[in-house]
């Protein structure tokens, strides 16, 4: 079986690498067959290989390296890759078709987790703690994060990232309407009239993409940067599923409360009378869900997509805090 | 192999069963029938470049030629039986010289010169970009032809989007509003409103289709829209990103000079409408001078004029403009090699399927407006379109209307004439051998790393998309 894996990953690795030789030689600017990132591409082709070794998607992928590969001028250039391509595709052909039955373990996922990784050695030293944290509001997860990563000793970043962002942006601070709790955002709200010589500079400044998304683009790339370079919790901001995509190991928290336990929070600390705080609550968190739903395809909050759900409220604050380190403790250190 | 010669096995027999021939309009000279069967080598034709490459795609792509040369070889041997070698002789021969050499050689040209123009830039493909794209391409097209938008616009496009995995459906829309429904504004957008145009319909008429397209346009671009949102949101949560590290948008076009070469390429266009009207290129008879090669076969003047033109810009276009352009634009002659080969097959084969059209298209009993638009709408999407929009101007200038536009075919009502026109320039979407410009997108595509649906996976996009949107056209300005 493992045998059977490792031979995919290869062969993944040969493709990426002769698409990449491909397009090299034949000097074109408008993109080539796999543009996603490296490291990505390659678990993807290796799991097409593994669960499908014969099917539809991979063979398609391969044509298109073939077409490409058909238009390289110079003949002898030609021949190489074209034997090369023969000889990934004369491998693929030979792989056997029942290996891809495994257990009920999501490869994939396992080697993101970073507590299984670190158990398993999967994980090099350059490879550091990252906790991604998603929340309710009102369920304490702001201070629950905060206190983790002061107890931790690591970094915390919130409303940080957000103005790293703008200012590789170079955007005007006074600009960003968002402080880190998606309360503007809302992508089908109808926005306010902006003249056509502010459209323009927005549309050049983001490249033509809406202003939300450019950001959410700059910030994904910062989130992989941090996550690279230290230890750090960082507050929502679909962390987790930026690094899943990024193939960088982290460990996922969903911190939630029921509803009522939520409004009574919020009325204490943001002086809200009842109506005032369930509207508020309502509000932030059909924009949480319509924010991360947006831009990681998934449903927030499902149980599913995280390693730890939390129900605050069962435990409070400090021993919220207690339990997550002490799993901490018992299995990363 | 098994599959394609049932598949296979099982067209044939269909058509076999139809009426062995059908018979001509009264009064029209011999032979007075054409045979059905004689349209089987195109149905073939068809099917192979339907199916072929799903089932033997490599094999497909090196043969070709070979495939195109028998299903010529299996029309023309039983035409000659039936009509006698000269007059085999002529039809092929009218077909290559009036039909096809025209045809390949304007794609040629605009495929030279937009291929000499690059776009440099970071513009990252988003739907609201795309749309804007689309439009754009749409508007194009009816100033400087389907055609010329499509190949100046395909390698922008492509190469805005190439940060994207799911953009197959980009090239699609592409090919449905700037391959086809953008052509629909004036003679130079599309061959048939040309062929209107010499017959008689003023120029600017065509303007009057300008709410059905914006009516169009504003249904397909917001359907394209919505389709564009799911696939990036996707793209998007998978970890997909574009490149815009850089603060600002960097854009620049090389090779713009070759608007100039684009230009003279229109002006051979619109010189092969309005030169066969003048005096001067005409005989005594007023038929067009011209080279004399077969019995009835002549390359006219303006043809030889328009083919001088084209070929000369694309010449000048080449011999002006750096190779690494060409080399950045990912330039080959692959797409056109393969529409070449393909198109002659087909322009060959289609000839009996046409000289069908021709007798029979006047007895249909189409005589109102939506029929129009979906006779030569139908027709359009599977042979070429502008022998279909001359039938059933023919057809509908014989129907003895008082008011309308005056052509040399007779009068023809607005209504029925905004109908023949939609149905040919807009129909040709419905399928990858509909309009000349969809092969050419599909092939640039698929050199490119998009990837593209089958010809069958591209019909069903059509009748999903287009056809409730022709129906709509139908109630709204047809009916």
């Amino acid at each position: 079986m493992q045998d059977n894996q490792e031979k995919c990953k290869e062969l993944a690795i040969r493709i990426y690498n002769l698409d990449e030789e491909v397009y090299k030689c034949v000097g074109s600017s408008l993109g080539r067959t796999f543009t996603g990132q490296k490291e990505t591409t390659i678990r993807h082709l290796a799991a097409l290989m593994y669960t499908k070794p014969d099917g539809h998607l991979l063979r398609s992928e391969l044509a298109l390296i073939s077409n490409m590969a058909r238009t390289i001028r110079d003949k002898s250039e030609r021949r190489r890759l074209m034997i090369e391509y023969d000889s990934i595709l004369k491998e693929i052909e030979s792989l056997p078709d029942t290996f891809g039955k495994t257990d009920i373990v999501d490869k994939a996922r396992i080697s993101l987790n970073n507590l299984i990784a670190r158990r398993q050695n999967e994980i090099s030293e350059n490879d550091h703690l990252i906790i991604c944290i998603s929340r309710t509001q009102g369920s304490g997860g702001n201070d629950i994060g905060f206190e983790l990563a002061d107890q931790l000793q690591i970094n915390y970043y919130d409303a940080e990232i957000f103005d790293q962002v703008m200012k590789r942006l170079q955007a005007d601070k006074n600009a960003v309407s968002d402080t880190g709790n998606f309360e503007r955002f809302d992508k089908y709200r109808k926005k306010k009239h902006t003249d056509l010589k502010t459209w323009f500079r927005e549309f050049n400044r983001y490249h033509g993409l809406p202003k939300q998304d450019a950001v959410f683009f700059n910030m994904s790339d910062l989130i992989c940067e941090l996550a690279k370079s230290e230890d750090c919790v960082i507050m929502g901001r679909c962390a987790d599923a930026i690094l899943k995509n990024n193939h960088i190991p982290h460990i996922s928290l969903f911190i939630s409360a029921p509803f009522q336990v939520r409004v009574q929070h919020v009325m204490d600390i943001r002086n809200m009378n009842l109506k005032q705080a369930v509207r508020f609550l309502k509000q932030m968190d059909k924009q949480h869900k319509k924010y991360y739903e947006f831009y990681t395809g998934e449903k927030w909050g499902k149980p599913e997509n995280y390693d730890l759900c939390i129900n605050s409220a069962n435990y409070g604050l400090k021993d919220t805090i207690e339990l997550i380190q002490r799993m901490l403790d018992q299995k990363v250190h | 192999m098994k599959k394609l010669v049932t598949v296979l096995g099982a067209f044939f027999a269909v058509l076999l069963a139809c009426p062995l021939s059908v018979f001509a309009a009264e009064g029209s000279k011999a032979p007075s029938t054409v045979p059905v069967w004689l349209c089987i080598p195109f149905a073939g034709l068809l099917l192979c470049i339907a199916v072929m490459p799903l089932v033997k795609a490599e094999w497909w792509e090196s043969h070709q030629p070979l495939v195109v040369a028998l299903w010529i070889i299996l029309m023309v041997v039983p035409f000659a039986f039936v009509y006698g070698a000269g007059k085999t002789a002529e039809t092929v021969l009218d077909c290559i010289v009036n039909d096809y050499l025209t045809f390949i050689i304007l794609l040629f040209g605009l495929f030279c010169v937009s291929g000499n123009i690059t776009m440099e830039g970071d513009f990252a493909g988003s739907p609201r970009v795309n749309v804007g794209l689309l439009a754009l391409g749409t508007l194009l097209a009816s100033c400087i032809g389907t055609t010329g938008a499509s190949m100046l616009m395909v390698r922008p496009v492509i190469k805005m989007n190439s940060w994207r995995k799911r953009k197959g459906h980009i090239m699609i829309f592409f090919i449905f509003m700037v391959s086809n429904m953008g052509g629909c504004l004036t003679p130079i957008g599309d061959p048939p409103l040309l062929m209107g145009f010499m017959r008689g319909v003023p120029f600017f008429w065509s303007l009057h289709l300008f709410p059905v397209l914006i009516f169009n346009m504003v249904i397909l671009l917001f359907v394209f829209y919505q389709i564009d949102k799911r696939s990036y949101r996707k793209d998007i949560a998978n970890g997909r990103k574009p490149d815009i590290r850089k603060p600002g948008t960097q854009f620049r076009l090389d090779g713009l000079h070759n608007i100039i070469f684009l230009v003279m390429i229109v002006g051979a266009v619109i010189l092969s409408g309005v030169l066969p009207g003048m005096s001067a290129f005409q005989d005594a008879a007023g038929n067009v001078r011209g080279i004399h090669l077969f019995g009835e076969v002549t390359l006219t003047f303006p043809a030889l004029i328009e083919i001088v033109i084209i070929l000369l810009a694309a010449f000048l276009s080449f011999k002006t403009t750096d190779k690494q352009i060409r080399i950045r634009n990912h330039f080959t002659w692959g797409a056109i090699q393969e529409v070449a080969v393909l198109f002659i097959g087909i322009f060959i084969t289609m000839q009996p399927a046409l000289m069908l059209l021709k007798a029979v298209g006047p007895n249909l009993g189409v005589t109102e407006p939506a029929e129009m638009f979906w006779a030569t709408g139908a027709l359009s999407s599977f042979l070429d379109n502008t022998p279909t929009y001359l039938v059933f101007l023919t057809t509908a200038g014989t129907l003895a209307f008082t008011n309308g536009i005056t052509t040399t075919l007779g009068t023809v009502p607005t209504k029925i004439l905004s109908a023949i026109s939609c149905g040919a320039v807009f129909m040709g979407a419905n399928t990858y051998i509909g309009n000349a410009p969809n092969f050419m997108v599909k092939a640039i595509s698929d050199e490119n790393g998009v990837k593209m649906p089958s010809f069958f996976g591209y019909m069903l996009w059509s009748v999903a998309f287009l056809v409730p949107v022709f129906i709509i056209d139908m109630f709204v300005f047809f009916l």
